[in-house]
């Protein structure tokens, strides 16, 4: 019995050793295989394409000086995964910012306030244990002026022994002032791969 | 009064290197616009390399650089665009990662990539070859 379970651990460690021991990968230089369902680097890609093309078209250059207000709208997920779709918009947000042409508000979204705490602090108002010095005033709080809403679309089709799997990660930016939609871009995402892999 | 005149003299020296400009920052080795890596140029050529400032309504404008390439033979190909201001120092954009693209034989491709701020000023396009 001893014998039995003398050998079973010895095996057990001989296995773990041989296992691909887990390592940081750094996304600047990724040479990793490619993986059928959509990565970090699909929802670089689409960001770095959407917030190229923004910039370069002057959209979100406010002819008035100063910056623009965007608020983040329904990103529709018509895929086979569970995506979070603030994977890409967080990325378009921080690159906006950081371009000082468009600031997001976290005031206003479909399902309530991104952060719920701008409204939150308006109830100390009138409240007899707050300096009220500090407490926000009526009407600070800014509208958007734009709006980023978009969708992500898979398609699957069998291309002979292989399977090829397609992403359209389309985005709009709407002016809120006039209904236009100031820019438009979509990023198409193909890849082929074996029938084994699984994309969902 | 020689205690006072030295602490005064101390002082002195101090404010005036308080004032003093900053000490421009010397690159090491000078940077290159167009980094190739020599896996590279057995398989395509870069035949055009262009930059331009666009104008923004707002005033500003942004950098824009546009390349294309050759291709030999069928090709993968990595490029990534650093982006730099005034001072050399390297300004964010959306990632770092290399961007990837596809040639075939004989094709010539156009990529464009636009600046992420308007103080960029300078540029570093890296080609590579993706394993």
């Amino acid at each position: 019995m001893l014998k039995r379970a003398i050998v079973l651990s010895a095996s057990v460690l001989v296995l773990a050793g041989c296992a691909t021991p887990t390592r940081y990968v750094d996304p600047a230089a990724d040479n990793g295989p490619v993986a059928m369902t959509m990565d970090y680097r699909d929802f670089e890609k689409a960001a770095s394409e959407a917030v190229d093309d923004m910039l370069a078209s002057g959209a979100v250059s406010n002819p008035n000086g100063g910056r623009y207000i965007m608020v983040v709208s329904r990103i529709n997920n018509d895929t086979m995964q569970r995506i979070d779709t603030d994977q890409l918009t967080k990325k378009i947000r921080v690159a906006l910012l950081r371009s000082g042409k468009v600031v997001t508000t976290t005031a206003v979204g479909l399902n309530g306030a991104e952060d719920e705490m701008t409204m939150r602090a308006r109830e100390l108002r009138n409240s007899e244990e707050f300096d009220q010095s500090g407490v926000q005033k009526k009407g600070t709080l800014q509208a958007p002026d734009l709006s980023l809403s978009g969708k992500i679309l898979q398609r699957n089709h069998k291309v002979g022994d292989e399977q090829q799997v397609e992403y359209y990660i389309q985005l709009s930016l709407t002016d809120l002032a006039t209904g236009l939609a100031f820019w438009e871009g979509e990023t198409p995402i193909i890849k082929r791969g074996s029938n084994d892999s699984v994309s969902w | 009064m020689k205690d006072i005149l030295i602490a005064g003299c101390m002082s002195l020296a101090l404010l005036l290197a308080g004032c003093a400009s900053q000490p421009a920052t010397n690159p090491l080795a000078e940077r290159q616009e167009l980094k190739i890596d020599p896996d590279v140029l057995y398989t395509l050529t870069v035949t055009e390399l262009y930059e331009e400032r666009l104008s923004q309504p707002g005033g500003s404008s942004l950098l824009q650089i546009q390349f294309a390439v050759e291709a030999h033979s069928d090709a993968e190909l990595a490029w990534k665009v650093t982006w730099f201001d005034e001072r050399g120092m390297a300004v964010k954009g959306v990632g770092d990662a290399y961007r990837r693209a596809s040639l075939l034989m004989g094709q010539n491709r156009f990529f464009k990539a636009t600046a992420p701020h308007p103080r960029v000023t300078s540029y570093q396009l890296h080609l590579r070859e993706p394993q």
